[in-house]
């Protein structure tokens, strides 16, 4: 048990009951992230990894085991307290982005800190910031649908970084993405990584992308097979 | 806060005009239909109080037969007798009994003929009690004179029926001469205002009407009071008429000033709680207009919830967004049907007032607007609450597995 993990998984199960037959997803995962690393979660389709992604970022709790977030027992939160404490400290990036089709990519972004309370005129400066940060300073007035997949993952990031969280939890975010789009997206993980020292968790199936990472966690049948510590070394070589 | 929901909620009625429209359009017509009905009945029933109060507290009015039977009564022909109106002076209490008579006939002035309504005015014995009890005030020139042919007109005579009427103006009844000596301020209702007065004795003579009335009016002396009289009055008529006539079976109605006001309230009370009633559906239909409205965009924007609430927001947000619309729908539903609905009251007073029915008007009063706001405000809410639960209630990561 160290003393620093940011998020901590003890012997986590997740079941659901589909009818009167019961699926176990996660199969008691223990597992430990230290704030400041960039961890991907590698594993086939159906073998748990976005259940285990979804528990990690609190969207979801397990059927039996604890998470811990700084060193707290998150089972002890209502649900409106993990609802704040993951507009405070969990950005999410998503496959299918999940962004709000009716409001423009600042609005979009303007969205999470609406619930941190931040006024409004901070609110517009950091997102404009943020979106020009990802490259979409001339988009700032555009909806979803007016913009290609890459630039709604990247209002996606700026959205996920609104609140300065301390950890980005991705789910498969260059998978609706070309190979050149979803390296560029997966470069912007990785400089907020280097230079903001975010942690950063990402879920994939994709070999390739687990490449960018420093830790790989193989997940297979709800059940973890290996976690490598890479180093930093291949995540410079990735870079080129 | 609550502002920054304010804008969301809007936004997302904004997204889905033509269906936000249409779920107004549904309170619209709840709200018009109170408005209008409320505001015309509260109108009807000011005026008709009005003319009560401006008839004195210690005046009763004595109608031959039983109120609860009044079309028998006024069809029937039943009269008080000579004998009766003697049984209500004699009553004690009694300072001075008015019959109250009247008889269409035919008046020509000015070359124009018309049929009136002539009204026999006691001038010689109870001249200040038309005045001051009575309400009965004067506009133009004076009271006729006992016993002299002049005759006094309501405020519409002049206006309506013999327009161009004016004090001094020559008129024939049954062939005898008249002239108009007074004309009346208006007495609050179209019959009233429409009569043509004159001294009993000559009304008598001309109409051949020599004893007897269809009613009485008493003043009641002071020191007296109104209710023990009446009830004595009553009772008087009741005993003349068995020993005289060996009636056994009579019947009267007295009725004081506040038992007549008591009765218009609780008519006119049931009427406004009869509309209230059936407009009342109106508002429940267009509630479960916006239920459904509601229901359906929870559906729609289950996606959208899970994104929320990933990105912090909490369940009493998400509830309040909901609500938010759907109260803005009730409010704008509210505001537009007070407008056509109110609009069309006024629309509806001022036609009565070119071309007269009854006089009627539109009460719009501040608490009548604000009932109706609130009303329609909270309809929404109300509508809205269960809808607001249902997506409140989704879990997160459901609802972003939604498709």
């Amino acid at each position: 048990m160290t003393e620093n993990s940011l998020i901590k998984l003890e012997n986590v199960w997740k079941v659901y009951q589909l009818g009167k037959v019961e699926l176990t997803v996660l199969k008691g995962i223990n597992l430990e992230i230290t704030p400041g690393s960039f961890v991907v979660i590698l594993g086939p389709s159906g073998s748990g990894k976005s259940t285990l992604l979804h528990i990690i970022g609190l969207l979801d709790v397990p059927t039996k085991g604890k998470v811990f977030l700084e060193g707290k027992d998150t089972s002890q939160f209502s649900e409106d307290a993990l609802s704040q404490i993951r507009g405070k400290k969990i950005g999410f990036v998503f496959q299918q982005f999940n962004l709000l089709p009716n409001l423009s990519s600042l609005e979009n972004v303007m969205t999470p800190m609406i619930f941190q309370g931040i006024p409004e005129s901070k609110r517009r400066e950091k997102a404009e910031l943020l979106l020009s940060s990802v490259g979409l300073r001339e988009r700032i007035f555009h909806r979803p649908s007016e913009l290609s997949g890459g630039e709604r993952q990247r209002v996606a990031i700026a959205r996920a970084l609104s609140n300065n969280p301390e950890v980005i939890v991705a789910d498969e975010p260059t998978g609706n993405l070309d190979s050149s789009t979803g390296e560029q997206i997966m470069e912007i993980l990785i400089d907020l990584h280097k230079k903001e020292k975010k942690t950063i968790i990402v879920v994939t199936h994709d070999p390739h992308i687990a490449n960018y990472s420093e830790q790989i966690i193989n997940i297979k049948d709800g059940q973890l097979t290996s976690n490598n510590l890479m180093g930093e070394k291949v995540l410079w070589e990735s870079k080129k | 806060m609550l502002k920054e929901y304010f804008k969301i909620a809007i936004k997302n009625l904004r997204t889905r005009p033509l269906r936000s429209w249409l779920t107004i359009l549904g309170i619209v017509i709840g709200v018009f239909l109170i408005m209008s009905l409320l505001s015309l009945s509260e109108g009807l029933k000011a005026t008709v109080l009005k003319q009560l109060r401006a008839i004195g507290k210690d005046i009763v009015m004595i109608i031959p037969g039983n109120l609860s039977d009044i079309m028998t009564t006024f069809l029937g022909g039943a009269e008080l007798t000579e004998d009766d109106l003697n049984a209500i002076r004699k009553t004690r209490g009694v300072e001075i009994v008015i019959p109250n008579v009247y008889k269409a006939e035919v008046m020509k002035s000015q070359g124009d003929s018309k049929t009136v309504l002539l009204f026999g005015v006691d001038l010689k014995n109870a001249l200040e009690i038309y005045e001051e009890d009575l309400g009965f005030d004067m506009a133009e020139g004076r009271w006729p004179e006992a016993g002299k042919r002049e005759i006094l007109v309501g405020s519409l005579v002049p206006e309506e029926i013999f327009p161009g009427l004016k004090i001094g103006t020559q008129a024939t009844i049954k062939g005898k001469q008249f002239e108009v000596v007074g004309i009346l301020k208006s007495l609050g209702s179209r019959q009233d205002d429409s009569m043509i007065g004159l001294d009993l004795d000559i009304f008598r003579g001309i109409t051949g009407k020599k004893d007897g009335a269809p009613q009485a009016v008493a003043k009641i002396a002071s020191g007296f009071s109104p209710e023990e009289v009446a009830e004595d009055i009553k009772e008087n008529l009741l005993e003349t008429r068995r020993r005289q006539r060996g009636e056994e079976e009579s019947s009267f109605s007295v009725l004081t000033n506040e038992a007549m006001t008591g009765m218009v309230s609780n008519i006119m009370g049931v009427i406004q709680l009869a509309v209230f009633a059936f407009a009342s559906i109106a508002m429940i239909v267009g509630g479960i207009g916006i239920m459904n409205t509601m229901y359906t965009s929870v559906h729609e924007r289950t996606r959208e919830v899970g994104i929320l609430k990933a990105v912090g927001a909490k369940s009493s947000t998400i509830t309040s967004v909901f609500l938010i619309e759907s109260g803005v729908i009730g409010l704008v539903g509210g505001v537009g049907g007070m407008i056509f609905g109110l609009g069309l009251a006024k629309l509806i007073e001022f036609v009565g007032q070119i071309h007269p029915v009854f006089y009627i008007s539109a009460s719009i009063s501040p608490g009548l607007i604000i009932f109706g706001l609130t009303f329609s405000f909270l309809i929404g809410c109300l509508s809205g609450f269960l809808p607001a639960r249902s997506a409140a209630k989704l879990k997160p990561v459901d609802a972003l597995r939604y498709e």
